[in-house]
């Protein structure tokens, strides 16, 4: 068994502190210096501090985060605006709860040095509607805040306004895409929207605004205090840093576990998570970023690094790290019906691609998983994939067409089997 | 101004253009559903995917910018494959009804699933089922077949301004309908059946009368209100059937508004089909040279000044406006003309008016860049809802509105600030918001705040509606109009905020043509000067005239004074050019079918802003009805002085040579018309309404029933109740009267039962009625010549 020492995290450095959600302990942690830091720095040397990190965003798409933060137009007079992506909803997903939960001083942190970097006035975390007592922490965490003189008109006494705000979701997925969530704090029906524009110049309310994960924000201050050289010294060359990976499934120890991005799969299951239910020989496959990237056969995971660039090359994603682990009792097809079913129920039903592609993709993977599947359907799903991918309004039709076409490709033989046989290979 | 390459094909746009705006430019079609010209783009049906080198996906035309040194290839293999996926998704769950379907050949789903539709289904299961949803007697809805393009909900957020239609629902649930089941409350609700790019809204009295390639279409110009919107005529075996929308950017857009669209039966019912004349007190069907021939006796059988001719009613044609003043004035020679039946105050005919005083002096295209909108006795959504909606445009790019009414107005414009003010009242206000403007201190009354907001504004606009138009102080309201411009500096060629909305394309017409008694043709003055309407109704009644012309009006309708009109009628001998059956008609001496100039006859058209338009015939009139200035041009022979023309050609010559605004040739280049200014005027109170004890009683013209087709709709019918006055709700309980109940008007000697409607938009104190709708309306109660009468209301059981 291994565990990342505190001294090596960056996001869950303060996880074990007793009450470190409270502002006192906080504070006695060092909590505020780095924001303190950056208004000495001035906003221009703050935004080129995160560049020279290469923080990439952990919310799924990876983008930069000093890139995303440049992207907003300096000669405006149109308030600009900073809102924190706290809707952490992709199956497989729980790193953005901890630091919500656990220290959300940290993240508060991080936002105002974001916003400070951006020049918002104002921000917005977006949280998940079912995180409730989430919610009541970040409350009484941004009340602590605004008592102390953190936050407020005058943040830290350096002159630099920021008002924060806790906005809950009602419990759509669709609003955790960025403009979706954006129609939504808005007060409007939570449908993306078309881009361009992009938000960084036409977002919230059609002003400038940046929207980052909560694990992106909770990387900042350790960024401003030690530097970007350092940050991306961690982790690997294009995968600096470290990340949280949320291991669910068939392993002995599930968990969230903060670790150098490029480490291999395999030791993050095996030294981390306790290891696959009776034992490695027993692994299926492993959907290593979330519901939405494509699974990873066994064989693959032998070898496979966790970081962009090598699971891209393996025909999948990153995504939000969420390593979702299956032995060999799973029925592949069957897993993949649940999740088709889901995005079915989570598409926004804006677009035709993700409208009728999702339902169409659910009918079918129902009706395989049921032994009712037709010579052609296999065919019939890529087509359906293949014409929702790259067609849509957002990234929720690609992310309901990856893991059927993915599940094809790393096991044909499944499929071919529910078609065939009119049942499972497994149990 | 990026450069872009479209299939091959260079062209540079404004930035900000988008890929399909600009291959439009190029004529290059690029399928789509969702996108509309004139609509907010959505992005959703993703049909007009395009490949743009450099870029890894296909993007929506419709909503990426162009930008320099784009390739875009519209038909590349990429994009013809990405088009087919979403044919394939869209039709998944689309029924298979094309036969039975209204959309069925004009069908953009059809269409396109010609080219890009698979030939067969994959889809092996049930089709999605959608329950249908109740949007009034105007759309029919058979939502199986939505494919969630969102036009209506744009359409009804966006431009009609009621956003009464939206999505439930996620996903493949998703349901397209209104927010509240029920008729949509929007003037402009017809618009989303045309819009519809399938047979999900249709136009509901249109469904299952014809095939859509029956139909046979043509371009006309409408003239029930004064905007002259273009529409598109389609007729089968001489009916029109349905009248769709045509595009004018500078007019209409490509919307119309519900009574343009759907008052079309109103040309197949109550009409006059038959020449007719009484015989032993009844109307006998009779032969064309019978019916002149008698008129001509009639005429003759009297000295020319007690002959007198009332116009109005439906949009006559301008031709027929301008033989019947040259009929009156020459072939029978007297002086008593006038159209102006709702007018009370005619002392502005002392007054050298010209054009530009009658006229909507903004353009309507230039409407929405004004930055402060005064409505002045206006309720524009009712009045000319296509003016609405450009108001509506101003007032959505930050354009201040203000109402100055007698009651609030269930408006569509974002932000209006309304002052209620008493009827009568009206005058005292603008007076106040004259002194404010030129006192050196900034006020805080109601009034100041109008001068301060009025000083502020670069392009200002005054817009005077039918209250002010038909108010006992009309003139007044007019001049303090004029000098509130003057003073802003709003007079000039530059901008000119000076409007006067016209009840219709009729009035316009007979300003310009000179069917008034005290001007002829192109605002030339006249002597003598005849009697105005007001006039010509007392001297019949008095027996000094007797023969009353009537072209298309209906004075016992349309009049201030219905009793006096009755009086009047009963008093002459009536020929009258109709094209309905009204109470004028049933006491005609002689009835002459008219035709109704658009769509019966080729026909000039002016509209509020004085712009020409030609509208073509796009049926037969029906019978034996004739063109009015046909019928007009037979009468003055049986007079032996033929009016100087015989046919379209040589009448449009004679017109175009009186006043040459008519000229169709012309260039347009003239310089615009100005408004007369510094007409000194003191304005004098309207007394108060009398003892206190009733309710004081305002006539509203009615929308719906403005004109002898629209009341002749049976479509129309369903929308408007007829024969309703409407309270507020504190009287209507003082009262002791129910909403829906019978109650009884007294005025005086006369008292009429009518229903009562409650709404919370009448002021305390105030009753609220209409007139045109038919005899038993609010307005027969009569004594509402002069001003505001008094009402006493008394609940039946």
């Amino acid at each position: 068994m291994r565990e990342t020492p505190p001294g090596e995290q960056v996001v869950y450095r303060h996880m074990g502190l007793q009450d470190g959600h409270l502002l006192a302990v906080a504070r006695e942690r060092g909590a505020y210096e780095a924001a303190r830091k950056a208004f000495v720095m001035g906003s221009a040397a703050v935004i080129e501090e995160v560049k020279k990190s290469n923080l990439r965003g952990r919310g799924g798409a990876g983008f930069p985060a000093g890139m995303k933060w440049s992207f907003i137009p300096k000669d405006t007079s149109r308030p600009h605006y900073l809102i924190c992506n706290a809707d952490e909803g992709e199956p497989g997903t729980c790193k953005d709860r901890e630091i919500l939960r656990r220290d959300p001083h940290l993240l508060i942190e991080g936002m105002i040095i974001a916003a400070f970097a951006v020049q918002a006035e104002r921000g917005y975390i977006y949280i998940r509607g079912e995180f409730t007592r989430e919610a009541e922490v970040l409350q009484r965490a941004i009340d602590d805040a605004l008592t102390a003189g953190l936050l407020g008109e005058n943040c830290l006494g350096s002159g630099f306004r920021f008002h924060l705000a806790v906005h809950r979701g009602a419990g759509a997925y669709v609003c955790g895409e960025e403009t979706g969530l954006i129609e939504s704090l808005e007060g409007k029906k939570g449908q993306p929207r078309v881009k361009p524009p992009f938000p960084a110049n036409v977002g919230l309310y059609d002003c400038p605004t940046v929207i980052n994960n909560v694990e992106t924000l909770a990387a900042v201050p350790m960024i401003i205090e030690r530097g970007g050289d350092w940050y991306a010294s961690l982790g690997v060359p294009k995968s600096n840093g470290t990340k949280v990976f949320s291991v669910s499934g068939h392993v002995l120890r599930p968990g969230n576990y903060e670790v150098p991005l490029g480490i291999p799969l395999k030791s993050l299951i095996e030294d981390y998570a306790g290891g696959v239910r009776g034992g490695w020989e027993n692994l299926k496959g492993v959907i290593p970023g979330g519901s939405s990237t494509p699974v990873l056969r066994a064989e693959v995971c032998e070898t496979i690094a966790m970081d962009y660039e090598s699971l891209a090359k393996a025909g999948s994603m990153l995504g939000a790290g969420s390593v979702i682990v299956m032995d060999k009792s799973v029925c592949i097809v069957r897993a993949i019906a649940r999740l088709s079913r889901f995005y079915r129920h989570e598409s926004c039903g804006q677009c035709t691609p993700c409208r009728e592609g999702t339902g169409w993709l659910a009918q079918i993977m129902r009706r395989l998983e049921a032994g009712e599947g037709k010579n052609g359907d296999v065919e019939l799903l890529q087509d359906v994939c293949a014409s929702m991918s790259g067609k849509t309004i957002c990234a929720l039709g690609d992310a309901a067409a990856m893991p059927v076409a993915g599940a094809i490709r790393a096991f044909p033989e499944e499929f071919a089997y529910h078609i065939k046989h009119g049942r499972c290979m497994v149990g | 101004m990026p450069t872009l390459i479209i299939n091959g094909k260079e062209i540079t746009v404004a930035p900000g253009t988008t890929i399909m705006e600009a291959a439009r430019q190029l004529a290059i079609y690029i399928p789509h559903f969702c996108y509309h010209p004139s609509l907010p783009v959505a992005g959703n049906c993703r049909m007009c995917m395009v490949e743009v080198e450099k870029m890894p996906r296909p993007v929506v035309a419709c909503a990426m910018p162009a930008s320099e040194g784009m390739v875009v290839r519209t038909e590349s293999p990429m994009v013809l494959q990405a088009r087919k996926g979403v044919m394939e998704f869209l039709l998944i769950n689309h029924p298979l009804d094309c036969p039975v379907c209204d959309q069925g050949g004009a069908c953009d789903l059809q269409d396109l699933a010609l080219k890009y539709g698979p030939d067969r289904s994959r889809f092996s299961v049930d089709k999605r089922q959608v329950r249908n949803k109740d949007l009034g007697p105007l759309i029919e809805t058979e939502m199986d077949r939505c494919i969630h393009c969102t036009r209506c909900i744009r359409f009804s957020a966006e431009v009609a301004g009621t956003e009464e239609m939206g999505a439930m629902h996620r996903g493949d649930h998703m349901e397209v309908g209104p927010w509240v089941e029920g008729p949509l409350t929007s003037e402009l609700s017809g618009n989303m059946a045309e819009i519809c790019p399938v047979g999900a809204l249709n136009d509901k009295p249109f469904h299952f009368q014809a095939r859509s390639w029956e139909l046979t279409t043509s371009a006309g110009v409408c003239g029930h209100c004064a905007v002259g919107c273009h529409l598109r005529w389609q007729q089968l075996q001489g009916q029109v059937k349905r009248i769709l929308a045509d595009t004018c950017p500078t007019i209409n857009s490509s919307w119309i508004c519900d009574k343009g669209r759907f008052a079309c039966d109103g040309l197949s019912h109550a009409r006059l089909t038959v020449p007719m004349i009484r015989k032993e007190e009844a109307l006998t069907v009779t032969t064309w040279p019978q019916a002149l021939a008698r008129a001509g006796e009639i005429l003759q059988g009297v000295a020319p000044e007690e002959v007198a001719g009332l116009a109005g009613g439906y949009h006559l044609a301008a031709e027929d406006l301008f033989a019947f003043q040259d009929l009156l004035r020459h072939a029978i020679g007297t002086p008593h003309l006038d159209h102006r039946l709702q007018q009370r105050d005619f002392s502005a005919d002392e007054q050298p008016l010209t054009r530009g005083d009658f006229l909507l002096n903004t353009r309507l295209a230039d409407l929405p860049s004004a930055d402060c909108i005064v409505l002045v006795g206006c309720d524009p959504r009712q009045e000319a809802p296509i003016l609405n909606w450009r108001l509506r445009q101003a007032a959505l790019a930050g354009a201040r509105t203000f109402v100055l009414n007698t009651r609030r107005l269930q408006s569509t414009l974002p932000g209006l600030e309304t002052w209620v003010q008493p009827p009568g009242r009206e005058a005292e206000f603008l007076d106040q918001v004259q002194k404010a403007l030129k006192a050196k201190k900034p006020g805080a009354t109601p009034a100041a705040r109008l001068a301060a907001a009025l000083k502020e504004a670069k392009r200002p606009v005054i817009l005077l509606g039918a209250q002010a138009l038909h108010h006992p102080q009309a003139e007044t309201l007019r001049r303090q109009g004029v000098a509130i411009l003057d003073a802003c500096g709003a007079l000039s060629e530059k901008w000119n905020g000076y409007n006067l909305l016209a009840p219709s394309a009729t009035a316009v017409a007979a300003q310009d043509l000179g069917v008034v008694p005290h001007r002829g043709p192109g605002y030339r003055p006249v002597t003598p000067v005849g009697h105005n309407a007001g006039e010509i109704l007392r001297q019949a009644a008095a027996g000094k005239i007797k023969v009353l012309l009537l072209l298309g009006a209906d004075p016992i309708l349309d009049g201030v004074d219905p009793d006096l009109a009755r009086a009047a009628l009963a008093g002459v001998r009536v020929i009258a050019l109709a094209t309905h059956r009204s109470p004028a008609t049933e006491r005609a001496a002689v009835v002459l079918p008219a035709a109704v100039a658009t769509p019966e006859q080729d026909a000039l058209l002016v509209n509020g802003e004085g712009c020409v338009q030609r509208s073509a015939q796009a049926i037969p009139p029906p019978g034996d009805a004739r063109p009015a200035w046909r019928i007009l041009r037979a009468l003055s022979d049986t007079l032996a002085r033929p009016l100087g023309y015989n046919t379209l050609v040589t009448l449009r010559a004679a017109l175009a040579a009186a006043v040459p605004v008519y000229d169709l040739a012309a260039t347009g280049d003239d310089a615009p018309p100005s408004v007369t200014r510094s007409l000194a005027d003191k304005f004098k109170k309207v007394p108060a309404a009398a003892n206190g004890h009733g309710l004081t009683l305002v006539l509203e013209p009615a929308f719906w029933f403005a004109d002898a087709v629209a009341r002749a709709s049976t479509t129309l019918d369903k929308l408007a109740p007829r024969r309703q006055v409407r309270l507020n709700p504190e009287d209507a309980t003082r009262l002791g009267v129910r909403d829906g109940q019978r109650v009884r008007l007294t005025s005086g000697e006369r008292s009429i039962d009518l229903r009562a409607g409650i709404d919370a938009t009448i002021p305390a104190g105030t009753l609220f009625g209409r007139y045109g709708q038919g005899e038993e309306e609010a307005h027969h109660l009569g004594d509402v010549a002069e001003a505001f009468p008094e009402v006493e209301v008394t609940p039946l059981s």
